[in-house]
């Protein structure tokens, strides 16, 4: 529940809302960009960590990774950006995965590696360009604009390998 | 919705299928007087606690019912056919409420509302006494003539029973129906399930199905948590007795946990009287309903599961197994036809019968239909036997509607129940003898969440191939690879005893690159391993193929973990599970496979597991073991064949020349003619094998170097003079010498009853090889 109305409130603060609010997120690096993801989605961080991979499983599907007795599916982050594949390298390739919940159950995320958590400001808050191409436009959440540079936000819901796959096809 | 009106639900839910059981047990004793008690108790509390919820439209019925009941319990009333008629859709119409209670949180302000009027009339002219035969069917039409729809096909009595029911319709078909005297269904049910079970709801607790699921979950993790323990600490001598504690705590917990899940089948069997009666009302047949063993337990999802495929076989069984009444007299049977649902365990499966004593299958039919169809072709339906050609009934093609009704027999959807019991790891077997009846037999695993699978390598990454559709396992030496697997234009083939098996390769079939790759690679496709292959011969859904892997691990009961929607869409994966190595494994679907990898179903052999009779029969005919004793080989009839032993050599003993075994006392002798023993004698560490045979009332072994293979001889003809040759037989397309048991000289001992074949041999048999299974 209050994963979600975070998610709610960041989405109202886009449409400018009055007071600055602090908000805690995740920072991950996938090539050479800076991500964030809302601390309040994300169940657990495992740390170099195996996904085994699924043969003819879509692209997007980094693949299975062991989490507290459940098998869960991940999504890789590089291959949904089009990024050339580090998962390219055979089965045996380790990852950051970053176990993120969302409205149709639980998910992986492979991600380069996890950074700090930062804590941001409602006020640095931009939407997405218009010139954002078209699947990175339903994937960010527009980007907070701090003193190092563009922390890009995900919208973990539409990370979530049920809707992309949905949408994949 | 709130807790106390969830609470009330759940309740009501559980009175009502308490009321349906003992309505039906009521058609066969009217004056129960614990029955009525019963069923009044279920009445009564519903409307207790709908007036303290405030649901009005319950309360009037469950009323109306009430005074009803009041009077049958009193004994003012006795409880005749219409009456009870009349109580069942009472008990729809409560249903139905319950049910939109649950969906829409309000009872749904009825725009039936007649009929609940209607209803509540028919009840109380029920009360009637002398009326009641009379007033009913008046009534019924009164009912009737309201907008609904009337006597529907038999479809419209299932759901009547189910509890996704509309609220009941009055059927002006069943009302004027004969007197309780000669009640079509008269219910057999043992006393003791049958009675309800009051004073248990104090020790027992509702557990949240959510909850046992993820405490399986948990359970499966500390398994795997244990086995990573135990690897860990085997070397520390002070965790040893630790780590030896933490595995039984372990493994009872697990047990504990599997047993919480466990339902008796009387959960779903006690659908049934209803189901049958109303069904057989609607088709004018008598049916006389037996259950057994409703006692067992099975894992509350594959009950669930198992829901389904039942109801369908029982409307079969009744629809186009159990004859009209008068053409059962006619045949000399017995009027009312029987129904059996039996229910045991066997192993680490349920076993489920559904058993009639109707007109059975024919099978001329069954083999005109599949021709007609083009399922199989002339050629193979005049090789298959009776009980193979009764598959067919459960190929997809077969299973049209009035194929099957004209045909007399059954399959109307058969390939659904085998697809529903296939799905939870089950197996459905077909019995049908003209005339006397058919018995459609699910076998269903004890537990979904642990499945017996085989480990198996392909592309660097392990795979678990549920162990219920391997029937063998053929390893092919690198040397051999180019000559074992034979190409017919691309397609790759596997002679299996003489038959040729459809390959699939496992590595191509996942990496569709690897295929393209190795075609351009080798116009003739022919295969470039230069490392050891393994098929996997599996049959899946009559499909019989062979799955050609990199390697093999160790079998494994693996823990089945689901997978997430977008890669079960893949369709070959059936799951996926951690394996003892801590690695996950996906778990093949041998089925998908097939499909994937175009195994036709209909077309390709269609292999049928046989029953242990027939084995027996078969194996009587001709078949033989084939062994290589030293040089030479040799043919064993199958049928005289006990068991195969592997025996350390030490174990050999002597009296005089004769080598003998010592089996707890009893002394086998062995013939080693072509000295086996001889030729190992040298090295005490080696194994022998001795194949145990019975001869006569003795049984005796014979040594060999290895068994070979099963087959079916032929018979050989003395050239010119075409007399069947005796002590050889044609095997595998090799004229082979039959080991002639007689010849074997008894041992010098003066009574021969020690080797009488009743005797108890306790020793733990290895078991003969697989006939073909």
């Amino acid at each position: 529940m209050s994963a979600r109305s975070t998610a709610k409130s960041t989405l109202a603060l886009r449409k400018g809302a009055a007071a600055p609010v602090m908000l805690e997120m995740c920072s991950v690096r996938v090539g050479p960009t800076l991500f964030g993801l809302p601390i309040t989605h994300i169940l657990e961080i495992l740390g170099n960590a195996r996904s085994q991979s699924v043969p003819l499983a879509p692209e997007f599907v980094g693949g299975l990774v062991h989490y507290r007795g459940e098998v869960l599916t991940t999504v890789s982050l590089r291959q949904l950006l089009g990024l050339p594949g580090k998962e390219m390298q055979g089965a045996d390739t380790r990852h950051d995965i970053l176990v993120l919940e969302s409205a149709g159950g639980c998910f992986g995320l492979l991600v380069d590696s996890v950074g700090e958590v930062l804590t941001v400001s409602s006020a640095d808050h931009e939407p997405n360009p218009s010139t954002l191409e078209g699947r990175r436009s339903v994937l960010f959440a527009g980007a907070y604009k701090l003193p190092q540079g563009l922390l890009v936000m995900l919208d973990p819901e539409q990370l979530d390998p049920m809707r992309l796959g949905a949408t994949a096809a | 919705m709130d807790e106390l009106t969830r609470e009330f639900l759940i309740e009501s839910q559980e009175g009502l299928d308490r009321m349906e059981r003992c309505l039906t047990d009521l058609e066969e004793r009217p004056h129960d007087t614990e029955l009525l008690a019963d069923i009044f108790r279920s009445v009564h509390t519903i409307k207790g606690t709908t007036g303290f919820l405030g649901f009005k439209r319950l309360e009037k019925l469950a009323h109306a019912g009430e005074n009803l009941l009041g009077l049958l319990r009193d004994g003012k009333l006795s409880a005749n056919q219409p009456i009870i008629t009349g109580l069942l859709q009472l008990l729809d119409a409560l249903r139905g409420i319950l049910r939109t209670i649950e969906l829409e949180n309000h009872e749904g302000e009825a725009e039936d509302g007649h009929v609940d009027a209607a209803l509540i009339a028919l009840l109380k002219e029920l009360q009637q006494p002398e009326a009641a035969a009379i007033t009913l069917s008046a009534k019924g039409k009164v009912i009737s003539a309201g907008p609904t729809e009337l006597a529907e096909p038999p479809a419209h009595l299932i759901h009547a029973g189910s509890k996704t029911a509309p609220p009941a319709i009055p059927d002006p078909e069943t009302a004027p129906a004969p007197p309780a005297s000669e009640a079509p269904v008269a219910l057999e049910q043992s006393q003791e399930t049958g009675k309800p079970k009051g004073a248990a709801s104090d020790s027992t607790l509702r557990v949240d199905v959510v909850l046992l699921n993820r405490m399986m979950n948990l359970v499966g993790e500390l398994v795997l948590t244990r086995n990573q323990i135990l690897q860990a600490t085997s070397l520390d001598p002070n965790f040893t007795m630790l780590s030896r504690r933490l595995d039984m705590v372990t493994a009872d917990l697990r047990e504990s946990v599997m047993k919480a899940r466990m339902q008796p089948v009387s959960n779903v069997f006690s659908k049934f009287p209803r189901i049958i009666r109303d069904l057989s009302q609607l088709l004018n047949r008598k049916v006389r309903l037996v259950m057994e063993g409703q006692e067992t337990e099975l894992d509350k999802s594959l009950l669930e599961a198992i829901k389904d495929p039942l109801t369908h076989a029982v409307r079969n069984s009744l629809d186009h197994g159990i004859e009209m009444p008068d053409v059962r007299a006619a045949a000399g049977k017995d009027p009312e036809g029987t129904l059996k649902l039996r229910a045991y365990q066997e192993g680490s499966h349920v076993i489920i019968e559904v058993s009639d004593d109707g007109a059975g299958i024919s099978v001329d039919r069954v083999r005109k239909k599949a021709l007609e169809r083009s399922l199989i072709t002339a050629q193979r339906a005049a090789q298959l036997g009776e009980r193979e050609l009764l598959q067919l009934i459960f190929l997809p093609g077969f299973s049209t509607a009035e194929a099957i009704t004209n045909v007399s027999g059954r399959g109307v959807g058969m390939d659904v129940v085998r697809t529903n019991v296939e799905k939870i790891g089950g197996k459905v077997e077909i019995d049908s003898r003209a005339g006397q009846g058919t018995t459609l037999r699910l076998r269903i695993p004890l537990t979904l969440a642990i499945v017996p699978a085989l480990i198996v390598r392909s592309l660097g990454q392990s795979f678990a191939l549920p162990q219920g559709a391997l029937s063998e396992l053929v390893h092919i030496a690198p040397e051999q690879v180019a000559t074992a697997i034979e190409w017919l234009e691309g397609t790759p083939l596997y002679r299996l005893r003489g038959q040729l098996l459809p390959l699939i390769f496992l590595d191509r079939l996942l990496s569709p690159n690897l295929q393209a790759a190795r075609q351009a690679e080798s116009r003739s496709d022919e295969p470039m391993s230069e490392h050891d292959q393994f098929i996997a011969v599996l049959d899946a859904d009559g499909r019989r193929y062979g799955l050609v892997v990199d390697g093999l691990a160790d079998p494994e009961e693996i823990v089945v973990k689901p997978l997430s929607s977008v890669l079960k869409s893949i369709g070959i994966y059936s799951g996926a599970t951690v394996l003892g190595s801590g690695d996950l494994a996906l778990i093949l679907d041998p089925g998908a496979i097939a499909t994937r990898g175009g195994v036709a179903m209909g077309k390709a052999e269609v292999k049928m597991e046989l029953s242990r009779e027939d084995e027996e029969v078969e194996a009587a005919a001709s078949k033989f073991l084939l062994v290589e004793a030293g040089p030479r080989r040799a043919a064993i009839p199958l049928d005289d064949v006990i068991r195969i032993e592997r025996i350390p050599f030490s174990r050999v003993e002597y009296i005089g020349y004769r080598p003998v075994l010592n089996f707890q006392g009893q002394l086998l002798p062995i013939e080693d003619s072509a000295g086996v023993i001889a030729s190992t004698a040298g090295n005490p560490t080696a194994e022998i094998i001795v194949v145990v045979c019975r001869e006569g009332n003795r049984q005796v072994g014979i040594a060999v170097s290895h068994v070979l293979d099963v087959g079916a001889g032929g018979e050989l003809f003395e050239a010119g003079s075409q007399q069947p040759a005796s002590g050889v037989t044609l095997l595998n397309d090799h004229v082979t010498g039959i080991v002639d048991l007689r010849s074997i000289q008894p041992l010098p001992i003066a009574s021969q009853s020690d080797f009488d074949q009743n005797s108890e041999w306790s020793y733990e048999a290895e078991p003969l090889p697989e006939v073909r299974s």
